[in-house]
């Protein structure tokens, strides 16, 4: 039944490349004219979208039936699989060496696992990375592993403050907060003032990464093969947070669905603040009660007694090592259009996205756009993960111990302790605790 | 149904012991059809089970995982060959290791895991078995409306599990569930109910009572019909009252299904993976997660750790093993042949 | 609907107690007093509201636009559409889940009912070398938790390809079918009468004959209600489903169904429009066949 979507998305994306052409697109198209006659290349491609199908997916589509308009004989099949269960999957099906994607969007911290694993295409000498000095720095680094680059960067994005302009100014409140402490100020006026809770945390590992990076904590210490993730000042972080929900700032979050309940209530205004990145940017906009994206401010994460920052995060493309070698330039093809500074900017677009190529922010659709212009300073200020590949199973210990501070009111510090151990158990048994 | 001998098979004549030299041919010209009919299955049994659970053992006796199961792990290039290295890692025998840390609670949270599936189990069973019980005896009177009431009661057994678990997931939702909307138009405050180890196991427990009750309540009715009807009027007549009919007639008359369904049903709750894989997800914090969880989650989740996920396996089935054991001595001991 | 008929047509003995409860009077409404009418009548409401309850709500639920399906403002009804159904049915993989979850359903039945009705026969007819062993196995292997299993068979899988097909599937769940088959129904040939064996054999009739001409026509409506139940159990099972299978074309519904409610932002509409698709035809067959459901279960169970 994808087809009939797919139909439609032709239908779409061929009314919106007669437009294209009129501003002078074709322009382009033609300078990028492969040696190769596109339309000699025929294969099918299996793409897994871990993007939200609702609000990212129709953006991912359209671009698909733009890259069919040159290459028409490459079928690609887009799959949109849930972002929590495509790192599993992906693992399952490429251990199996059946059933596993062609292409895959990977989340940063995943590809240097999966490279460990054998699991990946190690794409340098490709046309893939012949400009890789257009891309930005950090992005890149998370394709690294092991002296070889395994993917190309699709998006950037961090943590940011995303916050409901009316209600803010209902409260009285003029600009969005800088710290923490002023964010639980603002958010104990709102809630006194409006109908409205002030902030909802999300209680997940990376939605609380900005307390830990505030006070200057970390998780691990990848050059001095460290284990930190128990340090003081990740504890005094956690309390932070921790006090936001006790005080009654915060709103007490659920520990099931807390990532949809937030979402919900910040699109109902029934409450005025969250920690969110870029990609829910399309959600907020298409909700019917909240009042468009001038409703929606956007500011840099607030910061604690060091310095403010979220994580570094995103998402790449990767090739499977599994996908037969006659498939090779289809898919390279396929991801060199993807990531391609025009199709960047076409979801910079649509989506508020941010382009991982510098060229990209030349262009004017990126260049205008309110969105990127707000994440650009959060991205720049983000804070880098270690690229290793145990990166990819941080998390799990870390979402547990969320749940185990912020909503079973357990101490942050033995929380953190119990993290550490399983670290050292389970998922970097050389570092030192 | 309770009217067949336990055992129809005609007894064989005692051939056995005092056999000379040709007894195994004697016996196969006897016995050859029947194993010729049951050979299929027990082909399927030894390669669909016995296989796998032989495999499954050793595999616990291993430190296998994704990350050393591969001999070698080899690195393709796009632009063509493959370059391939010895993987430092690679998996060993461990002997019982897996066992140690599993039972000394070094890894994972067997023995809580091991308590919440146990409380599950019996909170499931006891309600399950007490509630169609009770709508059992209800059901069985002559009145008004009892076939509209069975219909309508095993409904909730038309649903597939997964349903149900999705239906209940959504009613219990924190902010937006039908569950707390109620409570609040009752003047009751709203219940976190996945905050709390208890509360969230009982949001589970909720669903699979609900879905399990017309079972039990279809079985018992179904033995209940297979109660002589004189033996109440002749309780009747002894002028016994309706508590001591039901006492002494109905529950010895139900024995039989009975103890089948309690016996089914404990198995099948205790290995029952859906509900609290859909439901809880194992919140708060992983305090509702039951063994057969939690051996998926070590197997396909995270590192992958196949090892520890057979050791869990293999752990379950000895529980069970030896529950059914005891089941089947006190069985015994009330003279059932099982 | 009211009355019941023990199940198995294929039981005759049984037939004959059922027949003789059913006339004979109880103690019955004209002897009930109000008040214990009213209890009656009371607990049957509440119970069958408690029963239908949460099925109306998914099924008000899956009429509702997104945004009124999870909110804040509660309301039975509010803006009806038929767009759950109609993104269900249109432009997900969701008939191609459907086909895939009747297709392994349907295998996994007649694979299973294929290589345990003769095994039930024979177990249930001769007391051969082996037997009593063969009969606990089948009910050991009941209890085998997926757990224990999922995990090699999941590797010799892979080892053989066949991850992310259905026949892996297929595989998986005759674990479970084959000694469930075979204990069901060597139960269901306990209750045919053993002269009809003895009259065939006088006649002549070897035991292969015997069982094709003289027991299974007889046991059709056994094999029939125990083939259900293998369906069901494999209609509706998650485990498995979940690790085997990763690519969208070959979801059953079991799996693809959770692709709607991932962990984060989980579209309650279409999952409460789908939960009503799945429903309905499996709740229509499963009405019309339950009744023989159970006592088939317990029939095989207190002679296993």
């Amino acid at each position: 039944m994808r087809r009939t979507a797919r139909g439609i998305a032709v239908l779409a994306s061929a009314t919106l490349a007669l437009s294209v052409a009129a501003c002078g697109g074709e322009e382009k198209a033609a300078e990028e004219q492969p040696a190769v006659d596109p339309a000699s290349l025929t294969a099918e491609l299996t793409w897994w979208d871990t993007s939200d199908p609702k609000n990212e997916g129709p953006a991912f589509q359209e671009l698909i039936a733009k890259f069919n308009q040159t290459y028409p004989n490459v079928k690609i099949n887009h799959q949109s699989v849930p972002f929590g269960e495509a790192q599993n999957k992906f693992k399952t099906a490429a251990q199996a060496k059946t059933g596993a994607p062609d292409i895959l969007r990977a989340e940063v911290a995943w590809v240097p696992e999966f490279a460990s694993l054998g699991h990946l295409y190690a794409l340098d000498g490709s046309e893939l990375l012949a400009d890789e000095s257009d891309f930005l720095e950090t992005p890149l680094a998370s394709n690294k592993y092991d002296g070889k680059t395994y993917g190309v960067p699709q998006v950037t994005d961090s943590l940011a403050l995303m916050y409901n302009k009316e209600l803010l100014s209902q409260a009285g409140i003029s600009a969005p907060p800088k710290t923490w402490a002023e964010l639980k100020t603002a958010a104990q006026t709102i809630k006194e003032k409006t109908d409205a809770e002030g902030v909802y945390l999300n209680p997940a590992g990376y939605f609380l990464l900005p307390f830990m990076y505030g006070e200057g904590g970390d998780l691990v210490d990848a050059a001095n093969k460290k284990i930190v993730i128990n340090s003081e000042q990740n504890a005094a972080g956690l309390a932070i947070a921790k006090d936001l929900i006790d005080s009654g700032a915060a709103a007490k979050p659920s520990a099931n669905d807390a990532y949809g309940t937030m979402m919900t209530l910040f699109k109902e205004k029934k409450v005025a603040m969250i920690i969110n990145g870029p990609w829910e940017v399309n959600n907020v906009k298409q909700a019917p009660d909240f009042g468009g994206l001038e409703n929606l401010g956007i500011a840099p994460v607030p910061g604690g007694s060091v310095k403010a920052g979220g994580p570094v995060g995103g998402h790449n493309y990767v090739i499977w090592s599994g996908m037969p070698q006659e498939k090779v330039d289809a898919a390279v093809a396929f991801v060199k259009f993807m990531s391609s500074a025009e199709s960047q900017a076409f979801l910079s677009e649509k989506l508020g996205l941010l382009p991982t190529r510098t060229s990209a922010y030349d262009l004017d659709a990126v260049k205008n756009n309110a969105t990127v212009a707000a994440f650009q300073p959060v991205v720049e200020a983000g804070v880098g993960r270690p690229w290793i590949p145990e990166a990819g199973q941080f998390f799990g210990p870390l979402d547990q111990m969320a749940t185990e501070v912020l909503i079973q009111n357990k101490d942050p510090k033995a929380a953190l302790d119990t993290v550490a151990k399983k670290y050292k158990a389970e998922v970097v048994p050389s570092y030192e605790n | 149904m309770t009217t067949v001998t336990a055992d129809p098979a005609p007894p064989t004549p005692p051939s056995g012991r005092s056999a000379r030299p040709s007894r195994l041919r004697r016996s196969w010209e006897k016995h050859w059809y029947a194993w010729a009919m049951v050979l299929p299955v027990v082909i399927v049994l030894a390669v669909l089970i016995f296989y796998p659970l032989v495999r499954g053992i050793w595999i616990s006796l291993t430190n296998l995982t994704e990350a050393n199961q591969a001999a070698e792990i080899c690195t393709r290039s796009i632009t063509g060959g493959e370059v391939c290295a010895e993987n430092p890692n690679k998996w060993e025998f461990i002997g019982l290791d897996n066992y140690v840390n599993v039972l000394s609670g070094n890894v994972g949270d067997f023995w809580q895991w091991t308590a919440i599936t146990l409380i599950w189990t019996l909170g499931c069973v006891v309600f399950h078995y007490g509630l169609g019980l009770g709508l059992a005896v209800m059901l069985n009177r002559p009145m008004w409306g009892r076939g509209l009431y069975r219909v309508l009661l095993v409904l909730p057994w038309a649903v597939p599990a997964f349903v149900s678990a999705f239906a209940w997931k959504f009613i219990f939702n924190e902010r937006f569930g039908l569950a707390n909307s109620l409570l609040t138009s009752l003047g009751i405050d709203p219940v976190d109910w996945f905050a709390n180890q208890w509360t969230s196991l009982f949001t589970a427990i909720v669903t699979n009572i609900w879905l399990g009750v017309p079972f039990m309540m279809v079985a018992l009715l179904g033995g209940m019909q297979t109660i002589p009807g004189e033996l109440y009027e002749a309780a009747e007549i002894d002028g016994a009252s309706a508590w001591q009919r039901f006492r002494n007639i109905t529950l010895p008359g139900l024995r039989p299904v009975s103890m089948t369904v309690i016996l089914l049903g404990t198995i099948w709750t205790f290995n029952m993976f859906p509900i609290i894989f859909l439901v809880t997800e194992g919140q708060p914090a992983g305090e509702t997660e039951i063994l057969v969880t939690g051996a998926f989650r070590a197997a396909f989740e995270g590192i992958r750790n196949y090892s520890l996920a057979s050791t869990y396996g293999v752990l379950i089935l000895s529980i069970l093993l030896v529950f059914s054991m005891f089941y089947r001595r006190a069985l015994r001991k009330q003279g059932e042949v099982w | 609907m009211s009355q019941l008929t023990t199940p198995a047509a294929a039981t005759p003995a049984a037939a004959v107690p059922v027949a003789s409860a059913r006339t004979v009077k109880r103690p019955g409404r004209s002897r009930r007093s109000p008040a214990k009418s009213l209890l009656l009548h009371g607990t049957l409401i509440l119970a069958s509201l408690i029963a239908l309850g949460p099925i109306v709500w998914v099924l008000l639920s899956s009429f509702k636009p997104g945004y009124a399906v999870q909110s804040s403002d509660m309301s039975l009804v509010k803006d009806p559409t038929l767009a759950n159904y109609s993104y269900v049915l249109f432009d997900t993989n969701f008939p191609k889940w459907l086909l895939n979850s009747v297709i392994v359903a349907a295998f996994t039945m007649l694979i299973g009912i294929f290589f345990s009705a003769t095994t039930g026969y024979a177990v249930s007819r001769f007391n051969f070398p082996g037997r009593r062993p063969l009969m606990m196995t089948f009910l050991i292997t009941q209890m085998f938790p997926a757990a224990i299993l999922i995990v090699p068979i999941y590797t010799i899988m892979a080892r053989f390809g066949l991850i992310n097909t259905l026949p892996a599937l297929i595989i998986a769940y005759l674990t479970i079918a084959v000694p469930f088959c075979a204990w069901m129904l060597k139960g269901y040939f306990d209750s045919i009468p053993t002269s009809l064996d003895e009259a065939a054999a006088l006649d002549g009739c070897g035991p292969f004959a015997i069982f094709w001409r003289v027991v299974l026509p007889l046991a059709r409506p056994a094999i029939a209600v125990t083939a259900f139940y293998t369906f069901l159990t494999a209609w509706g099972e998650v485990m498995y489903a979940s690790a085997f299978i990763q690519t969208d074309n070959k979801f059953t519904l079991a799996y693809g169904l959770q692709q709607f409610v991932p962990q984060f932002n989980p579209q309650w509409e279409y999952l409460t429009a789908a939960a009503v698709l799945v429903t309905v035809p499996a709740g229509v067959v499963f009405m019309i066949a339950q009744r023989h459901l159970v006592s088939g279960l317990t029939a095989g169970g207190t002679k296993g």
